[in-house]
């Protein structure tokens, strides 16, 4: 699966623009070293993080795409940034827990 | 090697060939049967043995040796001195058994090989293929990470292995987070050679009092705004360590700290 199809399944709203890749597996972690730790190249990145500094963390760690939860507005320059970098910075309405049960019914399993 | 060194290796006495100790020799034989030496003995070889004969003599000259030592402090009484000399041989006499001489010649050997290997080494540095300085400012949480984003850049249009790009992407990107939210300003330096890439971060800041503390997963010195942003989970250093092949940290409290990342290729 896609990051837009998984977009698409899930209804996420894209704010960056980015080049779609497949996805395998999901990343929940609002501490940028656990994610420099843990997760895997190609996970989704769910957090509510919002600052820029999550790109370089992102792209270093080459998430498929990072998801902001919760409904939280995203900084003009983050989204910027984002796109700079080709990285897929997506959000959702919904709250990281109800957001992880659907990715999960997606069949999409752990980093 | 020339006779000189096998004479000071062996602490022995010339008694013949005085002006020949500058002589090369290829090979070294020990023995005392004499049939064995003509059988298998090579040209330009000294011979070591203890039939302190002229006998001994003929027959390394036989064998187009360049001279014979007598070992166990033995001295020739017959003509063999003076065949020596008619025949430009260099006879050296040693107190030492023959086990030991021959131990002590391959110790000479070795010696030798090592120097010359040294030399080859020191001929050919590991070549720098790729020497490049950046400077950050600590605080400046707009560009943080840009450097380690550059430096995978660079990375990745040399080519390297993925894995290898990411944990070098990694642990340099958690030493600018440190600079960041700790110093007040560094520099940044990449080197690579054809073994090893290197990363140094060089900051001017408050300096870490206990290196040991500060690797402990979870220890933090954030501030509360810093961990508010997800920085300062404690998980710096740890990763930095878990990433490179070789770290060394050097730091002063109230000057600042240096961290050297090594990543072998």
């Amino acid at each position: 699966m896609t990051v837009n199809e998984m977009a698409q399944e899930v209804g996420l709203k894209s704010l960056s623009t980015y080049e779609d890749r497949p996805v395998n597996g999901v990343f929940v972690s609002d501490m940028v070293s656990d994610v420099m730790a843990g997760a895997k190249s190609g996970n989704l990145w769910l957090t509510v993080q919002t600052h820029k500094s999550i790109v370089p963390a992102a792209n270093l760690v080459d998430v498929s795409a990072v998801i902001i939860t919760g409904g939280k507005d995203v900084p003009a320059e983050t989204v910027e940034l984002a796109s700079k970098f080709n990285i897929a910075v997506l959000s959702s309405d919904l709250p990281t827990f109800e957001l992880v049960g659907k990715l999960y019914q997606l069949g999409l399993g752990s980093s | 090697m020339d006779i000189r060194a096998i004479k000071e290796a062996l602490d022995a006495e010339v008694v013949e060939g005085q002006n020949l100790l500058s002589d090369q020799v290829d090979h070294v034989y020990a023995s005392d049967l004499m049939s064995d030496v003509l059988a298998f003995g090579q040209p330009d070889s000294i011979l070591l043995t203890g039939l302190a004969t002229q006998q001994a003599v003929i027959s390394a000259h036989m064998a187009e040796f360049k001279g014979v030592v007598f070992i166990r402090g033995k001295h020739p009484k017959d003509g063999a001195g003076k065949f020596a000399h008619d025949n430009r041989l260099v006879i050296l006499c040693s107190n030492l058994d023959m086990y030991e001489a021959c131990v002590r010649i391959e110790n000479l050997v070795r010696g030798e090989r090592d120097e010359l290997e040294a030399r080859k080494r020191a001929d050919k540095p590991e070549k720098l293929l790729l020497s490049q300085e950046r400077f950050m400012e600590g605080s400046d949480f707009a560009n943080a990470g840009m450097i380690s984003t550059e430096i995978k850049s660079v990375l990745k249009k040399i080519g390297f292995d993925p894995k290898l790009i990411r944990r070098v992407a990694i642990a340099t990107y958690e030493g600018e987070m440190n600079v960041v939210m700790h110093a007040k300003r560094a520099h940044v330096f990449l080197t690579v050679t054809p073994q090893v890439i290197e990363v140094v971060i060089d900051d001017e800041g408050k300096g870490i009092p206990d290196v040991d503390k500060a690797m402990q997963a979870g220890f933090s010195t954030a501030t509360e705004e810093q961990r508010a942003m997800g920085f300062g989970s404690g998980m710096g250093l740890p990763n930095i360590r878990r990433n490179t092949d070789e770290l060394n940290i050097e730091s002063q409290v109230g000057k600042g700290t240096r961290l050297q990342m090594r990543f072998m290729i």
